[in-house]
């Protein structure tokens, strides 16, 4: 127990039951900081809970039982953090528990289940969950929710078990059990009658994939309101479908203008734009910090963070601008110390391909147990762009470029040159001697250069460790199974002893 | 002025038994563990609930 990394045998807080024995002891200063931040959570969360139509909320959705483990969800998201690394996480994670808080009160006040505010229900516009946001930045009188991010996406992020029920509902149903569980599980949650029924009208898009697409045409059945499918190209590299692209964000523009009785604003939407292109400006920052040798705002630092803002935020919410700043703040400060992110760094990492939902913390795992860094991963490295903050015809390409560039979208379609070719220019921006490579069982966008990325990894000298994992559905491939790709090959290949040997084998099947 | 000192000496106490209170339920992840009751509490209530099932 202490203020150095790894002074804690993480791996012994793991019984086989649902939650961790206790708490961490990081040294009086870091352990009084995070104690002062899980009173702040619980106090958002008390304070969201006093709400009548939360409450409601509460018992009539499934879903919502998840997030009981919100403050599990937090300390699996900074275990074994120290010093800036700890702050930064807080500053990121406890900002989305508010903001997630503040997306699931505006769904219970317009669900005429819970809150019953229609003339508020009549102002939201709702988006699908993995598409942009940056429509709605000409809306400023409206609301956009992206009614699965709250439903299915977090709950599969916070329980590893959180959206089982819903796919398994599918399933019953008749869909096949090899489809993306993702929306399987939108799907399902539709089936089982939990989802509210809010909105004048949806907006929902062919991102990531035509999985959502079907998903999608499916559910709109339930919700029963003006729906617009916003088709934007797969191959966003190619010049001769950008045109295409804009003139979908112009019908899209027009149909919420049609449905809602609002003209676009422009002056808000740059205005937006400003703010956005500020994020990335800073986003740059870390990244170029991260391809020093004290890189600080890494692996979990960026990722579901960098998802919150870049496609949710999408430059309306200046919070997230303002929390950027303290961040690279903090970020600077760690550099300037030479503050190390694990206590003895082995190997720097690109993470490439998507992630699993159900162990978003697996990167952090990485640092502290075998001393491999995290430094970026596939779903952040998404456009860095500037756009632009004046001319009308350019912001309509710009928004088709943000839309069919969104996270999860951007590397696994497109063609080779972004799913493959950047991975090694990314290793070497970033320095990197290994790559993590996720191998989503249930996905067939990436699963074709599998043999590419092996032949091309050993021409380049790279250690390519494939991490298999189910997305949504731990039953696939769990936790463990994850690990244990990994400890073979650091035991096998590379011959060396975990930084921790407590976090190399560990049961945590039945944890949230 | 006696009585003002003996409410804040209650007041004192109260902020100091809070404290603690709250550090062990913090360090000993108790808020935790009384959630993996509530869930189980709560999955009963979502069963029970009558639904619209249908494609």
């Amino acid at each position: 127990m202490g203020k150095k990394m790894n002074s804690e045998k993480l791996g012994n807080f793991y019984y086989g039951n649902k939650t961790k024995k206790r708490r961490e002891w990081r040294g009086a200063a870091d352990t009084w900081y995070d104690y002062t931040r899980w009173l702040a959570n619980w106090k958002v969360m008390a304070k969201f809970m006093m709400k009548p139509a939360n409450l409601k909320g509460f018992f009539r959705y499934r879903w919502m039982g998840s997030y009981l483990a919100v403050p599990d969800f937090v300390d699996r998201h900074t275990e074994g953090l120290r010093g800036p690394q700890l702050r930064i996480a807080h500053k990121e994670f406890d900002f989305i528990v508010e903001h997630v808080c503040e997306t699931i009160g505006n769904l219970f006040r317009a669900d005429p289940a819970c809150g019953g505010d229609e003339e508020f229900s009549r102002r939201v516009v709702v988006f699908d969950e993995n598409m942009m946001s940056q429509i709605m930045n000409g809306f400023p009188n409206l609301q956009m929710v992206c009614r699965e991010i709250p439903v299915v996406y977090t709950p599969s992020t916070v329980l590893q078990e959180g959206v089982l029920h819903y796919i398994d509902v599918a399933e019953e149903f008749g869909l096949p059990s090899d489809v993306c569980p993702m929306p399987a599980a939108e799907l399902g949650c539709a089936i089982d009658d939990d989802f509210p029924q809010i909105g004048i009208c949806a907006v929902n898009c062919n991102t990531t994939c035509d999985g959502s697409l079907m998903g999608n045409g499916v559910e709109a059945r339930r919700f029963n309101i003006p729906t617009f499918q916003l088709a934007v190209p797969i191959r966003h590299m190619q010049e001769s479908v950008q045109e295409y692209g804009a003139e979908e964000i112009k019908n899209c523009i027009k149909f919420i203008e049609e449905q809602t009785g609002e003209t676009f604003d422009w002056d808000h939407y740059f205005k937006c734009m400003k703010t956005f292109n500020a994020e990335t400006k800073l986003f740059r920052e870390w990244l170029e910090l991260s391809k020093t040798d004290y890189p600080q705002i890494i692996g979990n630092n960026v990722a579901l963070y960098r998802d919150a803002y870049y496609q949710v935020g999408g430059g309306r919410d200046a919070r997230f601008l303002q929390n950027d700043r303290e961040i690279t703040e903090l970020g600077y400060q760690g550099y300037e110390k030479k503050v190390l992110c694990a206590s003895e760094v082995r190997h720097r990492a690109v993470l490439w391909g998507v992630q699993a939902q159900y162990y978003t913390a697996f990167p952090i795992w990485l640092q502290n147990c075998w001393g491999i860094l995290p430094l970026i991963d596939m779903l952040s490295l998404t456009s860095t762009s500037y756009y632009s903050e004046d001319d009308k015809e350019q912001a309509y390409l710009d928004m088709a470029d943000l839309y069919m560039k969104m996270n999860m979208r951007n590397r696994s379609n497109g063609g080779y040159e972004v799913g493959v070719d950047d991975l090694w220019r990314f290793c070497e921006e970033f320095r990197a001697d290994m790559v993590i490579m996720y191998e989503h069982i249930g996905c067939k966008a990436m699963a074709g250069y599998h043999g590419i990325f092996e032949e091309q990894a050993r021409e380049r000298g790279i250690h390519l460790i494939w991490v298999t994992h189910g997305l949504m559905d731990p039953r696939k491939a769990s936790r463990k199974d994850m690990r244990g790709e990994v400890n073979r090959y650091m035991r096998a290949v590379l011959q060396e002893e975990p930084l921790d040997p407590t976090l190399e084998d560990f049961a945590d099947d039945n944890n949230w | 002025m006696d009585k003002i000192k003996q409410i804040i000496k209650v007041m004192l106490i109260g902020f100091a038994a809070l404290f603690l209170l709250s550090w062990i339920i913090y360090f000993f992840n108790l808020d935790m563990k009384a959630s993996v009751y509530l869930k189980k509490l709560m999955d009963k209530v979502y069963d029970m609930r009558k639904r619209d099932r249908r494609l």
